[in-house]
């Protein structure tokens, strides 16, 4: 177990400040080689360690279609991101395990409609994905992104979400919660946009949401509310984790393992759990 | 396994223990301010092969430690570097004397969470290097309800030797495994004589009847597993734990409990990181940096154990996570027994 638990090294390549408390972190592992074997699908997660101050999960936020680096999006919220954010430079090292968990049922969204839900840094499991789908764009029909956050100043990944407004084969829709000078586009929150603005089409249609624990339920009551069914409803949950290998105990739902049955599900899998996440 | 079954007296048992004392790296209860735990032997008067179950801490720190260094490292200007640590893995061959029915049985339950898709290499490693020697119980405590459970107790082969105390004075000894054969072959008995095989499994089959007539809690487990798993939502939860005040002793003392953490101890440039026990009954357990809390009020944290304990690794696994040792309820500061929690929650429905 032990050995299990020992990260690599992973040097930080770029850091890209994404809004005023989240950062990008552009991972490369310090061994040659262990790059090109480091394998990962969207939705999986690692155990990212400051050396010292802790170990914490975060999903990997870039596709495994970019290759050389992989992307961690860390939101200034507890002890050891605060010292993330503190004292780590682009040159540093971290420590890296995983990387676990399952990913997305990409074999299911095959040849459907998509559309992506995310609110704040919940983008940034989701990102992986249409990362994903934008590099294997002909397996998918219509792609949707509706993308929300609580000011303008809170959206992440802004450069790149300006490339995917240019690309004529999606469609994006962005929205903040409170009006500000100089916003183009809607403002409302995630669920509201969901019903008066993007009225998705619902046959044949994936969504894919991901944002905080509120606006998740929200949507999904919208989602339903619209007509979508609890299988077409996938989402993927945050919980406490520790170890990644389903021992620790720690991110237990009902017989559910987070770890390694999750963390991504359907809305009809997660109806079955007890409610406690 | 149909083996034979040595019969001795209590001078043979002790010329029995004290050899293989004598020839192997044994752990054996040892007693310290009243309580016995676990430790190295090299004589058979440090240790207490027999000890009362009610002074003795499980054996399980021998399979997962209580605190166990994963790693060093340092990290400075030149760079960052990751070591492993010199602490004795605990991997060779050893034996262990004295650890009651129960707590075996909790190796047995641990084993499927340990063995399952990821593989704990060092339990593992642990687990076949021991041989774990133990004596029935003579009569049952307080706290204990082991025969109630999911388990045959009679029959147990958590253990690799068998010791039963008959009630006429005669000692017991059986291999339960193969290991348990090999190893008795290795560390033979000096059998008493004239002795049948037969009478010697009426001698333990009486002592066994004596010691599960001696019962004061008893539990009808299918009837608990059935109800438990239906009644998430009872406010009885509150109401059985509301005397709790979330010490863990319950869990850090418990055969089967196997939650950890993982914390970093760092002095200047270098550190430490090491693996030790967490309990679900710790408030900051499932605490998120965001503040979100799936359990932020003690009775989801009881809930969480009681029902970890006796529904979701009963589904998972198929075992239930709780051996009836009574452990948790000696050592509670407040007498919360698990026994006692499950019974009152189920009568609910």
């Amino acid at each position: 177990m032990e050995q299990l638990l020992v990260p690599m090294i992973c040097r930080i390549d770029k850091m890209i400040q994404e809004t005023p408390d989240v950062r990008t972190y552009r991972l490369k592992f310090k061994e040659e080689g262990l790059m090109e074997k480091f394998r990962w699908m969207p939705g999986q997660f690692v155990e990212f360690s400051l050396l010292g101050s802790g170990e914490c999960t975060f999903c990997i936020s870039s596709s495994s279609t970019r290759k050389g680096y992989f992307d961690c999006s860390i939101k200034k919220a507890g002890l050891v991101t605060a010292d993330i954010h503190r004292l780590l430079d682009e040159g540093d090292y971290v420590g890296i395990r995983g990387p676990f968990g399952n990913w997305f049922p990409l074999d299911e969204i095959k040849g459907k409609n998509l559309l992506f839900v995310g609110g704040g840094i919940g983008l940034a499991p989701l990102r992986a994905l249409i990362q994903y789908c934008i590099d294997n764009r002909n397996d998918y029909k219509d792609f949707t992104i509706l993308y929300g956050a609580r000011t303008s100043a809170d959206l992440c990944y802004k450069d790149e979400i300006k490339e995917w407004q240019e690309n004529p084969l999606l469609k994006v829709i962005l929205t903040i919660d409170k009006p500000e000078e100089a916003w183009p586009t809607n403002v409302g929150v995630v669920p509201k946009i969901l019903e008066e603005v993007v009225k998705p089409v619902i046959e044949n249609t994936k969504v894919i949401t991901c944002g905080p624990p509120i606006m998740i339920k929200y949507t999904i009551q919208s989602l339903k509310k619209l007509g979508f069914a609890d299988p077409d409803i996938i989402t993927t949950l945050e919980m406490r984790m520790q170890c990644g290998l389903g021992k620790c105990g720690r991110c237990n739902i009902g017989s559910t393992y987070v770890c390694k049955d999750g963390p991504v599900f359907t809305n009809e899998q997660l109806r079955g759990l007890p409610d406690e996440f | 396994m149909n083996v034979e079954t040595f019969v001795t007296d209590k001078a043979g048992l002790v010329k029995f223990y004290e050899a293989i004392i004598a020839n192997n790296e044994t752990y054996a209860p040892v007693e310290k301010f009243g309580k016995f735990d676990f430790k190295r032997v090299l004589t058979l008067a440090e240790c207490d092969p027999d000890s009362p179950i009610t002074k003795t801490m499980s054996a399980k720190p021998l399979f997962f430690p209580r605190s166990a260094k994963i790693l060093k490292y340092s990290a400075d200007a030149s760079g960052t570097d990751v070591k492993e640590t010199d602490e004795d893995p605990l991997t060779g061959k050893r034996v262990i004397l004295g650890m009651k029915h129960c707590d075996a049985r909790g190796l047995q339950v641990l084993d499927k969470v340990y063995n399952w898709d990821y593989i704990d290499s060092d339990y593992q490693k642990r687990r076949q290097n021991s041989v774990i020697i133990s004596s029935r119980c003579d009569k049952a405590e307080t706290h204990c309800f082991c025969t109630s459970l999911d388990y045959d107790v009679e029959n147990l082969d958590a253990m690799d030797v068998l010791i039963v105390h008959g009630l006429d004075g005669k000692i017991f000894i059986k291999a339960r495994t193969e290991k348990g054969e090999t190893f008795l072959k290795a560390n033979p008995i000096d059998p008493a004589s004239g002795i049948q095989h037969s009478a010697s499994e009426e001698g333990m089959k009486k002592q066994y009847d004596a010691f599960a007539a001696s019962f004061r809690l008893k539990m009808d487990y299918k009837n608990v597993n059935g109800k438990l798993s239906k009644i998430f939502d009872t406010p009885e939860f509150e109401n059985v734990s509301a005397s709790c005040i979330g010490c863990n002793t319950c869990a850090f003392i418990c055969p089967t409990c196997h939650c950890f953490k993982i914390s970093d101890e760092k002095i200047k440039d270098t550190g430490i990181r090491y693996k030790s026990y967490d309990s679900c009954n710790n408030g900051y357990f499932t605490l998120m940096a965001g503040g979100h809390n799936p359990r932020p009020v003690k009775y989801r944290r009881w809930r969480q154990r009681a029902m970890h304990k006796f529904v979701y690794y009963k589904e998972r696994f198929g075992e239930n996570l709780c051996v009836g040792c009574g452990r948790c309820a000696i050592s509670c500061p407040v007498n919360i027994s698990i026994f006692e929690v499950v019974n009152q929650v189920a009568t609910t429905v």
